[in-house]
């Protein structure tokens, strides 16, 4: 939840289709939080908690630079 | 959307109804009476209020479900909903200090008590009103 251009982004929707095109609702099940939230972070409208982002990676079974990455304004 | 975004509308729609019913029965000499029997017809306004929310509430998820032959009903509420839950209280929050002070300068310049009445009952409706307003901006924006 922030304001202006996102500056977190991440790989979300790949992985997913990676998963076997596992659905947003399944991870947001995984995850334990609501398909909406997972709507918004895949869409950069929302950042995660930390507990949340580490949570996702761990669904994926990748570290969570893998999943979420930090663009620096004016990179 | 969501059952709490149909909530908020839901919530916004009473508040609006019931906003517009109290402005015009202040307008048109509503005020006249005494404060108490303002007071009164306020809290029943306040009732009808709630009423209507609930009752629109349980009625919007009958027809959801029926329409998308799917429960509807609310999720437990995860972190991004108690955040912006929590943003939304805040304005409303200021919506209804905003009230308050409007409230006290009513009466310090000398106007009715039973106007300063319809402002407190004003400014609760219109901070739940900007409430459920928040809430339906924040799930859209982030």
């Amino acid at each position: 939840m922030g304001k202006g251009k996102p500056q977190i982004v991440n790989t979300i929707r790949t992985l997913r289709f990676h998963a076997g095109e596992m659905t947003q609702a399944a991870l947001a099940e995984k995850v334990g939080v609501t398909r909406q939230t997972i709507v918004a972070i895949e869409q950069g409208r929302y950042s995660p908690s930390l507990e949340v982002a580490f949570r996702i990676a761990e669904v994926f079974g990748r570290p969570l630079t893998d999943v979420f990455q930090y663009q620096a304004e004016g990179a | 959307m969501s059952f709490k975004q149909w909530s908020a509308v839901i919530m916004l729609a009473v508040a609006a109804l019931v906003g517009a019913w109290v402005v015009y029965d202040g307008l048109t000499g509503g005020a006249a009476g005494p404060a108490s029997a303002v007071a009164a017809r306020l809290l029943w306004a306040g009732l009808v209020m709630i009423g209507l929310n609930l009752a629109a509430v349980i009625g919007a998820a009958i027809v959801a479900a029926i329409v998308t032959r799917k429960e509807f009903h609310d999720e437990a509420a995860d972190e991004r909903d108690r955040a912006i839950y929590a943003r939304s209280m805040r304005n409303a929050y200021f919506a209804v200090s905003v009230g308050g002070i409007v409230t006290l300068f009513l009466v310090a310049f000398g106007y009715d008590a039973s106007v300063a009445v319809y402002a407190i009952f004003l400014g609760g409706t219109l901070a739940g009103a900007v409430g459920a307003l928040s809430q339906l901006v924040y799930y859209r924006i982030g």
